[in-house]
């Protein structure tokens, strides 16, 4: 084992909500061992599926999320069955649980009654909206807690041109991502905490909390001017209407052409590119010189001109082209891509970013997505695939005796 | 005061625009000494970034650095002046961390590489945040939080069926590529308490957003399923996975006023047909999940004639009383005024600022029951901390930083 948390042994009573935490811990070194009901974690029935096959070993969510972890099953109403989680989170020194509030406590797991004789236990509760106020015990799912965090009314498009568009739901759990992006923070910082003091906490992770303040300038915007931002087709929320950043290419994606150039040796070099394709030759004009009036979000004429300018450039070109001709001249422009085509770009290859998956029953290899950051002494480490459905019960029910 | 996590823990924070800040902010909350370096003739763009609480930007007045360097310091340093960068290398000596998002190349081209940064500190931990990490054959691409979202696949998963790609209307990728890198210097914090060793952590923000798409990612792989291919894909509103129905946001009374329904299983079902509609619960259309799915259109005008009659805030106390998912799509002005989950948990803070005073500010996440967050103050003015830096951290005397001011280093 190569990661930095090699000496974190913990405990993870998690379904969809909080899997990702356990993930992100188990990934760089720490014995995760997730406790399971015996007829398994609700989130093996979360697909897609492998092969359209529904069962508890087949959800491709379950299988991604719970790499390099241990499955324990459990009956948690069942004495002996209990007494041995207890033995087993006496051990920890670090639990993960997403169940509503107060859930664990029935089961004399709750931080109190484990940290009475386990004086250093880091405690992580992720719960939608934490353990206490008057919406504890609400009810969400992916779709109403980005509602009601602030993020999905930033999403959407123009009211001028689709006036009944809704706001829409971003895909694939990123309200649970967040919210486990920031139990991590949480974590790490009681176990530096615990490096130095010796002492554990409790930690209280709420999933409203952690998207109300991921929202970039819709948050400040209301705390500075009492503003509200309103949602634009495929692009930030603003106060004002903003020229559009998505083109359709020839190819038919889109191109997100994110500014024309800070300054004017980027503008320049631009230009002369759109030129020599044929397209802009009245940008020579002075007043295209200034940077600011150069700026889609100001919604000046010139912005406006070279919006069109570039859209029907882009109209005639391929996407690929547009995309690397326009980073090799300095400007930070993407394609739109689809999920299953980011895999085709050979720099993540390069990067050694993708890794296979070391499931059996599949009858070819699989890439999925590798480590979200490269540490060079304790690197992430993918060590064994998701567990199957109390796969290591024995092995660790071994070690309680 | 309390000790916090990250007392003791300095860092040398060379990052600017969102996805840096967003990084050495969580380090500042739970306690680090975040020691910005700034360079007038650099200046960190936000700086003048709306909102601007007055007409012209001051470099001090936007309310958007001011929320995402709270708790932190600034100190004037031109690095390019020899001695300038001579300084920079004693307070790097002096930190357990450095963090950047310059694009690949720029530490490097200040000699300040990872071998370099090893050399003035052999402990220390460095970690790069740029759009295409440091290795790979476009690593002098470049991103903001729109390019990573577009690259990963993001933007394209988010959308209406038969309409473009709303994608995330800000930049989702700042905040998390921040996210990630603050998890990664706390990992390597601890690494380096059980062993001595520090080392390089280098981020893509793309990567990280791809991390984001897993699963799709494999039901791309091991499916073969595309959702370029796909005309059910983006699903829009409709569930993706698990596949449930209702899964809507649905037009309520009131100027865009949206209010979000999902029924996960048979039991929220139940209860949000008796209050939509009492007959809908024996409806044989309705009756299981697969057939609700199969009859969603009808589903969601049922619902959505519902709530087009009820206040929004009304309905979801209705719903959520009965055990429905529901929640209102709220604004920032939402949360603020009017959420009482917010705050009963005193999510709002104010604290004083010297150009913009009183300001609010929201609160840290998640709370730690011994030793929590902080909220100690508001963003640095512009080298604000300079003078105090240079006696208290560089160990400089009064003599030696009123020469190097002179010479113009300090600014």
């Amino acid at each position: 084992m190569s990661g930095p948390l090699t000496d974190l042994v913990v405990v993870e009573f998690s379904d969809q909500l909080g899997q990702l935490a356990g993930k992100l811990l188990a990934d760089m070194g720490a014995d995760v061992i997730k406790v399971e009901p015996p007829h398994g974690s609700a989130a093996r029935k979360v697909g897609p599926f492998a092969s359209a096959e529904t069962g508890p070993e087949r959800s491709l969510n379950f299988w991604y999320h719970n790499t390099n972890k241990r499955s324990f099953v459990a009956d948690l109403d069942d004495p002996d069955s209990l007494a041995e989680v207890q033995a087993l989170c006496a051990r920890a020194n670090l639990i993960i649980e997403d169940r509503a509030p107060g859930a664990l406590a029935a089961y004399g797991l709750d931080y109190e009654a484990l940290s009475a004789s386990n004086g250093g236990l880091v405690y992580c509760s992720i719960t939608p909206f934490g353990q206490t106020g008057p919406w504890a015990n609400w009810k969400v799912n992916d779709l109403v807690a980005l509602a009601l965090g602030g993020p999905m009314m930033m999403n959407g498009y123009d009211i001028a041109t689709y006036p009944d568009a809704p706001p829409v739901h971003g895909i694939g759990d990123q309200a649970f991502n967040t919210a486990c992006h920031f139990a991590v923070h949480g974590i790490m910082a009681a176990v530096l905490y615990r490096d130095r003091t010796g002492k554990g906490q409790h930690i209280d992770c709420a999933m409203h909390e952690a998207l109300s303040c991921t929202v970039e300038v819709g948050m400040p915007y209301w705390l500075y001017m009492r503003q509200d931002v309103r949602r634009q087709t495929g692009r930030h929320a603003a106060a004002v209407v903003t020229e559009k950043w998505t083109y359709t290419a020839a190819d038919g994606r889109d191109v997100l052409v994110f500014g024309v150039g800070r300054n004017n040796s980027q503008w320049n070099s631009l230009k002369q590119w759109l030129q020599a394709a044929g397209f802009g030759h009245h940008l020579d004009e002075e007043r295209f010189s200034d940077p600011l009036a150069r700026q889609p979000a100001r919604g000046t004429e010139e912005a406006k001109e070279i919006m069109a300018t570039v859209s029907a450039f882009i109209g005639e070109s391929s996407s690929e082209d547009v995309y690397r001709g326009a980073q090799e001249r300095g400007l930070p422009w993407g394609v739109v891509l689809a999920p299953e085509e980011v895999i085709a770009d050979p720099h993540w290859h390069d990067r050694g970013f993708y890794v296979q998956l070391p499931e059996e029953t599949l009858t070819k290899p699989v890439l999925m997505p590798g480590a979200p950051y490269q540490f060079s002494a304790t690197p992430w480490e993918l060590r064994r695939r998701a567990p199957r459905l109390g796969e290591h019960t024995e092995e660790i029910r071994a070690t309680l005796r | 005061m309390n000790d916090m996590p990250l007392d003791g823990i300095r860092v040398c924070d060379l990052t600017w625009i969102i996805a840096g800040p967003v990084c050495t902010r969580v380090l500042a909350d739970f306690g680090a000494e975040v020691i910005r370096v700034e360079h007038e003739q650099a200046l960190d763009s936000i700086r003048m970034g709306r909102p601007l609480v007055g007409e012209t930007p001051t470099g001090n007045n936007s309310g958007f650095f001011n929320y995402i360097s709270r708790n932190k310091k600034s100190i004037a340093l031109n690095a390019r002046h020899p001695d300038g960068h001579d300084v920079l290398r004693r307070l790097i000596a002096a930190s357990d961390v450095v963090v950047e998002n310059f694009s690949a190349s720029v530490m490097d081209s200040w000699g300040l590489g990872y071998d370099q940064l090893r050399e003035i500190n052999p402990g220390i931990i460095y970690c790069s945040v740029s759009g295409f990490g440091h290795s790979g054959r476009d690593k002098e691409f470049t991103t903001w939080g729109p390019t990573a979202q577009a690259l990963s696949g993001l933007t394209y998963m988010s959308g209406v069926p038969g309409m473009p790609s709303a994608g995330w209307g800000y930049s989702f990728m700042d905040h998390t590529a921040g996210y990630y890198a603050a998890n990664a210097v706390m990992m390597a914090l601890h690494h380096r308490n059980r062993t001595g060793e520090g080392q390089w952590i280098d981020m893509s923000q793309v990567e990280a957003g791809i991390v984001l798409t897993g699963p799709a990612v494999l039901d791309a792989q091991v499916n073969g399923t595309s959702w370029r291919a796909d005309p059910g894909l983006p699903p829009g509103n409709h569930a993706w996975e698990p596949k449930v129905a209702p899964h809507n946001a649905y037009r309520a009374p009131g100027e865009d006023r949206w209010l979000a329904i999902a029924a996960t299983n048979d039991a929220e079902w139940t209860a949000l047909a008796s209050i939509v509609e009492p007959h809908l619960e024996s409806d044989p259309r309705f009756a299981s999940n697969e057939s609700r799915l199969e009859h969603e259109l009808a589903l969601d005008e049922a619902i959505g004639a519902w709530v087009a009659e009820h206040d929004a805030y009304d309905a979801m106390e209705l719903l959520q009383g009965a055990g429905v998912p529901a929640g209102m799509c709220q604004t920032a002005g939402d949360r603020f005024e009017r959420d009482p989950q917010l705050k009963s948990r005193d999510w709002w803070h104010v604290l004083p600022h010297p150009e913009l005073g009183d300001c609010d500010y929201d609160g840290i996440v998640p709370k730690l029951s011994l030793a929590p967050g902080q909220m100690r103050k508001s963003s640095p003015t512009f080298g604000e901390d300079t003078a105090d830096v240079m006696r208290d951290v560089v160990g400089m005397t009064d003599e030696e930083f009123f020469s190097l001011t002179e010479l113009g280093v300090f600014m």
